[in-house]
């Protein structure tokens, strides 16, 4: 398979007449694309569409999901699959990336389960989302009493629509854009042509926990599925998208899923530092009996490829600590190194335990730092969305949002501030 | 046969079998303790996801209420979570106020109503047909 990324560089947004893209600067034509999202009778009459940019004073609340626009130009399928787009496999051929631009959704769903972004300040430097040209888009459901799920959908569907809809209104331009290549070898070539370096994995968990904590594969929700097998490139084509209302900082947005670093780093290291076999994705479901059934299924598929070794990176918190550490040594009893990516709730003073759940074979664990650290934001010029919210999201609480709009909370509470896919701004690097 | 002990009363009322806590959700972990030293296996795990103690004052838990010999992998998971809550700061329902404890109610039985269908526990099977996809084909395709 060999997916090119065609990338337009976005560096600057305006609204105007015709929706394209031209020396850096993406034209958005706000009434065309209210025309796409708002067809949609579950959404209200009162939806907009916004533009945040990098440096401004400008914050965004509650931010629910984050996605990359992209649009396939060339190869089967469209970009997220089974959700806007048939289900037809995705990941080869030619893909255009609005780089550098993102589809922020925000309203209020489950109020305390959305996040900040702030365009500057101390709390931008948490968030990578400060740095690219948002487009903003703020919904409400067109009935307050509407069904969670109903609306929650409609803001998720929303937001994939608007993302495909830029990247396609730009695929005439005749800007140049950055190409990068991805190959991924079917198993037998890459066992075949790589027999002396060690064979590595990447287990992809997903949260799963229920209705709105979700993640969606092919537009299947991925608590139905069992453990299965895909290749790393159907994921920058959308085949994975974000259903979550759960903590900001750390549930993976549809473009942390699209630009997965772990994904293109071991890329990258394939045919020079291991053979990188295949990608796993799992779930994160509530039973207990869930959690054994698809941990020992990952981890057999896992044996069955013959893995040497394998990154897992985790979703949220809490139970699906326990997910993570049985994967873990179910891994490491079939003979397979692990590594694991996660974050850390050690509370606001760092001291508490940071898992709820540890094993002695857990000895290579990556942390994406402690969500309960605690931050003050100061005010900024202008909201977009609802500001009362940071009295109410994870990682706020009463009294969090001063009268001087500033907002003092927990790092929780920005979005993607400790992603464990390790999408973030902040880290440490061997040099 | 298996039972839920919650302090939710909005998914008590919904559920088969049900004990409601009047009381924290620490006071749920340690009533679910005494059930495991009885004999009960877990079901569900007994940590929420994605919600710390302070933040979620709701705790919701699906066991097979048994008498024997104590379950130990339930019995090590209890414990834990014990610990944990014990061991940070806790919220209790009536600290919110009364949109928060809705929402956080809420949010509390759609995490368990999964768990409970699986094992034929809500006395209303609630079947929902899903959304429409609603593209505009000349736009998007």
């Amino acid at each position: 398979m060999k997916l090119e990324l065609h990338k337009l560089s976005v560096k600057s947004l305006k609204f105007g007449d015709k929706t394209g893209f031209k020396d850096g600067t993406l034209t958005v034509n706000k009434a065309e694309l209210l025309e796409i999202i708002s067809e949609d009778p579950l959404l209200g009459k009162n939806i907009d569409v916004d533009i945040a940019m990098p440096g401004e004073k400008t914050r965004i609340i509650p931010v629910k999901d984050v996605i990359e626009p992209r649009w396939k130009i060339e190869g089967s399928g469209q970009v997220f699959p089974g959700m806007i787009s048939d289900v037809e496999t995705v990941g080869e051929g030619k893909t255009l990336v609005l780089s550098g631009c993102a589809v922020l959704t925000a309203g209020k769903i489950v109020r305390f389960q959305e996040g900040i972004i702030d365009m500057s300040g101390p709390g931008a430097e948490y968030t990578p989302y400060s740095k690219t040209c948002n487009v903003v888009l703020v919904l409400e459901p067109s009935d307050p009493n509407m069904d969670k799920h109903d609306y929650e959908k409609a803001c998720r569907i929303a937001g994939l629509k608007a993302a495909a809809y830029l990247a396609k209104s730009c695929a005439e331009s005749d800007s140049e854009s950055e190409i990068e290549t991805y190959e991924y070898a079917d198993i037998k070539t890459g066992m075949n042509s790589l027999p002396e370096l060690p064979k590595v994995g990447y287990l992809y968990m997903l949260q799963t926990q229920g209705l709105l904590h979700d993640t969606y594969l092919y537009g299947v929700d991925v608590k139905r599925i069992l453990p299965t097998i895909i290749s790393p490139l159907e994921v920058m084509d959308g085949a994975i998208v974000s259903g979550n209302c759960v903590s900001a900082c750390d549930k993976n947005s549809t473009y942390s899923h699209q630009n997965n670093p772990v994904i293109a780093d071991m890329l990258k290291r394939h045919g020079k530092d291991f053979n990188f076999v295949a990608c796993i994705v799992t779930n994160e479901n509530v039973t207990l009996a869930d959690k054994r059934r698809s941990s020992s299924y990952a981890t057999k598929l896992a044996h069955m490829l013959g893995l040497d070794g394998i990154v897992i990176t985790e979703e949220g918190f809490g139970n699906p600590d326990a997910d993570l550490i049985m994967n873990c040594w179910k891994a490491e009893r079939y003979g397979i190194k692990t590594a694991l990516l996660t974050d850390e709730y050690a509370g606001q003073d760092g001291a508490s335990q940071s898992l709820a759940d540890s094993c002695p074979e857990g000895n290579a664990c990556v942390t994406a730092g402690n969500a309960n650290e605690v931050i003050h934001l100061p005010a900024m010029e202008k909201v977009i969305g609802y500001a009362e919210e940071a009295n109410v999201i994870a990682g706020g609480w009463n009294g969090s949002l001063s009268e001087d709009g500033s907002i003092t909370v927990e790092l929780q509470a920005i979005t993607g501030s400790t992603s464990e896919l390790g999408y973030t701004k902040l880290g440490a690097y061997t040099l | 046969m298996y039972k839920l002990i919650t302090n939710n009363p909005e998914l008590h009322h919904d559920v088969k079998n049900s004990e409601l806590i009047e009381g924290s959700a620490l006071d749920v972990l340690i009533h679910v303790r005494s059930l495991v030293h009885l004999g009960s296996l877990l079901l569900t795990h007994p940590l929420c996801g994605n919600l710390r103690p302070n933040h979620q004052p709701f705790r919701s838990i699906l066991i097979d209420e048994k008498n024997g010999l104590a379950d130990l992998d339930s019995l090590s998971l209890i414990e834990e979570a014990v610990r944990i809550y014990q061991s940070c700061r806790t919220i209790t329902p009536h600290e919110l106020d009364s949109s928060g404890r809705i929402d956080y109610a809420y949010i509390d039985s759609e995490l368990m109503r999964e768990s409970l269908e699986q094992y034929g526990m809500m006395k209303n099977a609630d079947i929902k047909a899903a959304p429409l996809l609603l593209l505009k084909k000349e736009v998007l395709n």
